[in-house]
């Protein structure tokens, strides 16, 4: 099994799959779809692990386009996020199989099946592109494949805005990766990435290269504040389809960035990386306040997916910080728990999009403040979903604790740095990154607590049935992943460090961890055994019933009445509701969310005190829209309408303007010197 | 060998004089308010009967409420094994650190937080908000005065910080470790639900964080969560004691060394107890909006102390 | 000898700083003239420490001074006025007092921050405590910016003015005795002046809220 076997049956998995959607119908064309996607994927894996332990990176390159060859390249970090590509996609194709049911005689299943097929082909392409006209092509090939599927439900209200958004900003952030492109090749595209480690560069052009790969994948990857997007598009897509957006495509925008900056630029000042660190804790920050807020479930998730986001930023800042005062050991360290939250972070959140599709697809309605009671009707989707909850809540032992542990230790070695004023940055980081992770915790209580527990608050959840098979399975996959990452840490975070291994920055490096069960930080800064601790869990788990048991504890049970003050009966609406869960945050955080106010009172017409009705509203809109976008929108319509005057519709003024160019244009060849 | 019995010993001695500890505070409470309050080990008569109790379960409760009790106390037998109470380095030592003990505590709160939203009253989910919220809040402040331990003694690792104070003992007077016991100090009233955060005598719902979240449980599963809350107090009171002022701490595991860890932990505990019963009786309960500001406070009391232990490198 | 010396100062002015910070936190007048009280006398005990070690006999006279003047008479003359205006809360300053707490952090950052130079270049054992007697002056700067009540912005003040003593002390061990004195005559004066002055503006608009001088103009 040669790499560019596997290489091959993914390409041609994949696009087998794109044209089975396109010429066949029903459910054998859903099946082929999903089938194909699946076998692509797990190609695509074995790919990634084959070639993560391989000394040399292999390449292929075929001849595709005018100017250039399609030219592929897989090293260590190419691997890494094949794999990442290949688990998420493997879970989402199974899931798809089953969910995009719904979508028979509605919607076009063709459409949505040939685009999930693109959409992992182009991703996979991506990661392992070579030259920059390759990674343009299969970046626009995501994009608009992407975009072609969250149009899928386009009836719906919304859908229609949030793809406007989605695609205005990804192009945008498509135009400065264009724009980085020139000046990393010095205007040829056709120039190959080894080509481009080996450049030299004035410090000007690579300043202003960081500055546009931060805007192009820092729009992609959903930073504070190019983030408006993922709020808006990531509900309204299919959830199979949301899943694979949240945990892949905005992973790209992580692995352009560390390509970008660690591999081809080879690092740079400190303030790049103090700039990513800030920005990460920023949008760690407002993502989980905003995320708090929420009560549709798939904006909720869509927010925390900008929170993670921003807290593998601060890990990769963190990192590029360390590379620039040549504490390559602590750089290791960050980076390594940076990527590694990457792929944990892809795990869970798909594993939560899925579930959250589940409850969409068994309900109808993605409002919390409508659901309850789902744990007793979906008993398996509701649990796979606790594991989801717990594992982005960063509880040990699941694998978002074993990541963010890693990031801590990573910003508890900030005082190594020799610069003070450098160094304090470091306190604030972990400060905002523990308040980050405890507010987060906080979210999925009340995410699915709300959702799922108690009685159920309308009949459209008490009517709530257990997803198909399928469903079942893709979901079972992402957790299985989630529990075993988390487990597995002192061998992951090792083969993490060796595909870090071949990039230029990093090279000539000790080897940092060892693979013992401790996983152990260098320096004996700390230590952390995720499996001995998950085994003591598990033993005291037994132990304590079984010790209650002998010790003679009385082990009768009787089902009552919840106790509510000696009231009789009880209704749904005397449960707490997702609003009120998060009403003490809401009023500490005040000032940042300045919701609006709205109470009117009718008073009976016979006398003024007797109110017959209050209405409340409460809105909180994200001020990044209104003020941001917002002025910026503005800007354009006017400096537009201001170019439009030069449109007289007249043609006299038409040939006027011609005569001119041509006057102008003899003056300049006669007397330029 | 002899390091692992100690370390179950160790484990089995916090979990049987955590009901004392509670007993202790309450009867020192009572002296100070001229009452003659129940005796010490009130406690553990509690437990007794509880245990003896028929266990009633809401119609709309699920696995989720049956399962949380068992979580709570086994994670928190788990910190109980991780924590320098007697002697140090102990065996355990590899498997977690400080974040892991924070981390491990928040895993309790979290599932009963979603135990109290599962019985569908108002008053299990009113406490699982406020208990998230403070839980939330509190997390920076024990995350700069973890920092600023580690500053000082290189590594988060609990054994190495406790041998750090112990060979440097200036360094118990810095003003970074005094800081960071001030800030760990506001923190602890926050996480075990003391007054001025949260008042554990109330009876009424709509003052009660901790005890509105666990207003339904009963029998051996009220139990257990009474009995890992009071050693979570143990646990925070054990770190206040021996990370901050670790003579007494066996750091060789003869007889006499562990004879000494056990006085002096003794003593440490009742020092504590009498400030945290001396600090209920003299202050009211905060409004739950004012307790942000009281983390704030914690939070800065953590800031200073990290940018004094950068001071004074 | 000079380890201990150093940690005291720290430890001293960390205490120092703390003070200050309680004007953010609590929302008495009575709380802000006990954490007044208590700061001088710590600052006092400094100053004392100083004189010990450094083996400066003035430095003692400079403590009891500040003993005298802040911890004894002027807290007495801010309780009199208390007297006056009793039930003056401040409970709508303009920045709330969360955000005024993690404001303080940052100022005490920028305090290090600014006074980097200072400590590099100094030799002394006390200059570790500099960068928190400078956050000092630099929250109660705050203090009187974003608080309403006349009497708050006072203590402000006199907080302001420890801070620069403090700075004066772990810098340069001390100022000479004379111009001590004469700084001393000028803090009384100020304080006096200011009484007067917040005893018009009870007198006019029966509150000490300073917003109320809007209303001066037309």
């Amino acid at each position: 099994m040669t790499p560019e076997h596997l290489l091959l049956a993914v390409v041609f998995s994949y696009g087998t799959g794109a044209l089975a959607a396109i010429v066949v119908g029903g459910a054998v064309g859903r099946g082929l779809v999903a089938g194909c996607a699946l076998l692509a994927a797990l190609s695509g894996v074995m790919l990634g692990v084959i070639c993560l332990g391989a000394e040399h990176a292999p390449t292929v390159s075929a001849p595709f386009l005018p100017l250039t060859s399609f030219s592929l390249r897989i090293d260590g970090l190419s691997a890494f996020f094949l794999i990442l590509i290949g688990i998420v996609g493997a879970a989402v194709s199974v899931y798809g199989f089953g969910y995009s049911a719904a979508y028979e005689g509605r919607y076009s299943l063709r459409l949505l099946g040939a685009m999930l097929n693109i959409l992992l082909l182009s991703l996979s392409v991506q990661v392992m592109a070579d030259n920059a006209l390759t990674f343009l092509v299969a970046w626009e090939a995501m994009s608009l494949s992407a975009y072609l599927m969250v149009l899928t439900e386009h009836d719906r209200p919304g859908t229609l805005r949030a793809a406007h958004w989605y695609i205005a900003i990804t192009h945008a952030s498509f135009a400065a990766l264009v724009g980085m492109f020139l000046l990393l090749s010095a205007g040829d595209l056709t120039t190959s990435f080894s080509a481009m480690r080996s450049a030299l560069l004035t410090p000007g052009v690579r300043n202003a290269a960081f500055v546009l790969a931060l805007l192009g994948f820092g729009a992609k990857a959903g930073i504070v504040p190019l983030h408006v997007w993922l709020p808006m598009a990531h509900p309204v897509a299919p959830s199979h389809v949301s899943a694979l957006m949240s945990g892949v495509v905005i992973k790209m925008g992580i692995y352009g960035l560390v390509r970008v900056t660690i591999d081809l630029l080879v690092g740079g000042p400190s303030w790049w990386g103090g700039l990513v660190l800030g920005i990460g804790t920023v949008s760690a920050l407002l993502g989980v306040l905003y995320a708090l807020m929420e009560h549709d479930l798939k904006r909720l998730l869509a927010f925390h997916s900008v929170e993670n986001i921003g807290i593998i930023f601060i890990g990769l800042g963190a990192g590029l910080l360390f590379q620039s005062y040549g504490l390559m050991t602590l750089a290791t360290l960050s980076v390594v728990g940076g990527l590694y939250h990457t792929l944990n972070h892809a795990c869970f959140k798909g594993l939560l999009f899925l579930g959250a599709g589940s409850v969409l697809h068994a309900t109808g309605t993605r409002n919390m403040e409508e659901l309850g009671g789902l744990v007793k009707r979906m008993p398996r989707t509701a649990f796979f979903f606790l594991v989801g909850a717990c594992a982005i809540s960063a509880l040990p032992p699941l694998n978002g604790f074993a990541s963010e542990w890693l990031v801590f230790q990573a910003l508890l070695g900030g005082s190594a740095i020799p610069q003070a004023e450098v160094a304090l940055i470091m306190p604030i980081a972990v400060a905002m990154l523990a308040l980050t992770s405890g507010l987060a915790a906080a979210c999925f209580v009340k995410a699915f607590g709300i959702t799922f527990l108690a009685i159920p608050r309308t009949p459209v959840a008490e009517r709530a049935h257990e997803s198909p098979v399928s469903m079942q399975a893709g979901m079972l996959t992402l957790a299985v992943a989630c529990v075993a990452l988390g487990l597995a840490p002192f061998v992951i975070v090792p083969l993490l460090e060796s595909s870090l291994a071949g990039l230029n920055g990093f090279t000539a490096t000790t080897v940092v961890f060892t693979p013992a069960l401790p996983l152990q930080v260098p320096g004996t800064f700390g230590q952390m055994s995720a499996p001995l601790l998950a085994v003591g869990l598990a033993v005291l788990l037994t132990l304590v019933p079984l010790a209650l048991r002998i010790l003679g504890a009385d082990q009768r049970l009787r089902v009552g009445d919840t106790w509510g003050c000696g009231r009789i009966g009880q209704t749904p609406r005397m449960q707490y509701t997702a609003t009120a869960f998060a009403e003490p945050l809401r009023r500490i955080f005040a000032e940042l969310y300045r919701p609006t106010r709205d109470l009117s009172i009718d008073f009976h017409p016979a006398s003024k005190y007797f109110v017959q009705s209050i209405e409340y509203r409460s809105e909180i809109h994200p001020w990044f829209e209104r003020v941001l976008y917002g002025g910026l929108v503005l800007v354009i319509r006017t400096t537009a309408r201001w170019v439009r005057r030069l449109q007289g519709g007249s043609l006299h003024l038409y040939l006027l303007y011609m005569a001119l160019a041509f006057l102008v244009l003899l003056t300049v060849a006669r007397w330029w010197r | 060998m002899r390091a692992y019995v100690l370390q179950v010993t160790q484990a089995t001695l916090a979990l049987l004089l955590a009901p004392g500890l509670v007993g202790l505070i309450r009867w020192m409470k009572a002296r100070l308010q001229n009452r003659r309050g129940a005796p010490m080990w009130q406690p553990y008569a509690e437990l007794r009967k509880l245990f003896q109790k028929e266990v009633i379960v809401s119609s709309n409760a699920s696995w989720v409420f049956r399962a949380a009790p068992f979580l709570v106390f086994s994670s928190t037998v788990a910190v109980t094994l991780l924590v320098p109470i007697l002697a140090v380095p102990l065996p355990f030592d590899r498997v977690g650190d400080l974040l892991v003990v924070v981390y491990l505590l928040l895993l309790g709160t979290f599932f009963l937080a979603l135990a109290g939203l599962d019985v569908g009253s108002p008053f299990g989910g009113m406490g699982a908000s406020r208990e998230m919220t403070v839980a939330a809040l509190a997390e920076p402040a024990i995350a700069l005065a973890i920092f600023a331990l580690a500053l000082s003694a290189g590594s988060t690792n609990l054994g190495q910080i406790v041998a750090r104070t112990l060979a440097h003992p200036g360094t118990a007077l810095s003003p970074g470790h005094l800081l960071a016991f001030g800030a760990l100090f506001v923190v602890t009233l926050a996480e075990t639900g003391r007054l001025p955060i949260d008042n554990p005598a109330t009876h009424l719902e709509l003052t009660m964080i901790h005890e509105a979240m666990v207003l339904e449980y009963s029998g051996r599963y009220l139990a257990l969560i009474e009995w890992a809350a009071a050693t979570k107090l143990l646990i925070f009171f054990s770190l206040l004691g021996n990370l901050f002022i670790p003579w007494g701490v066996a750091v060789a595991l003869t007889p006499a060394t562990v004879a000494i860890a056990v006085f002096s932990l003794l003593a440490k505990f009742i020092v504590l107890a009498g400030t945290v019963a001396v600090l209920e009786t003299r202050i009211a309960k905060l409004r739950l909006f004012r307790v942000p500001e009281l983390l704030s406070v914690s939070f800065l009391l953590g800031l200073l102390a990290v940018t004094s232990s950068f001071l004074l490198r | 000898m000079d380890g201990m010396f150093s940690q005291l100062s720290v430890l001293g002015s960390s205490l120092v700083l703390i003070f200050g910070l309680i004007l953010l936190w609590r929302r008495g007048v009575t709380a802000y003239i006990a954490a007044f009280r208590w700061q001088s006398i710590v600052l006092a005990l400094v100053t004392a420490i100083v004189a010990y070690f450094a083996a400066d006999h003035e430095l003692y006279w400079v403590a009891g001074a500040l003993l005298l003047l802040k911890g004894v008479v002027i807290p007495g003359l801010l309780k009199r006025m208390e007297r006056r205006f009793p039930a003056e809360r401040e409970l709508d300053p303009y920045v709330n007092t969360a955000t005024s707490l993690v404001v303080a952090g940052l100022l005490v950052l920028f305090g290090y921050a600014i006074t980097r130079p200072l400590v590099a270049l100094s030799q002394l054992p006390t200059r570790a405590g500099m960068p928190l007697a400078m956050g000092l002056v630099l929250v109660s700067l705050f203090v009187v910016i974003s608080r309403k009540k006349a009497l708050t912005q006072v203590v402000g003040f006199l907080m302001l003015e420890n801070g620069l003593a403090l700075l004066a002390i772990l810098g340069t061990y001390g100022i000479p005795l004379i111009v001590e004195l004469g700084v001393f005559l000028d803090v009384l004066m100020g304080f006096l002046v200011m009484q007067i002055f917040i005893y018009q503006i009870h007198e006019t608009f029966e509150s000490i809220d300073v917003e109320q001088l809007n209303h001066l103009r037309h």
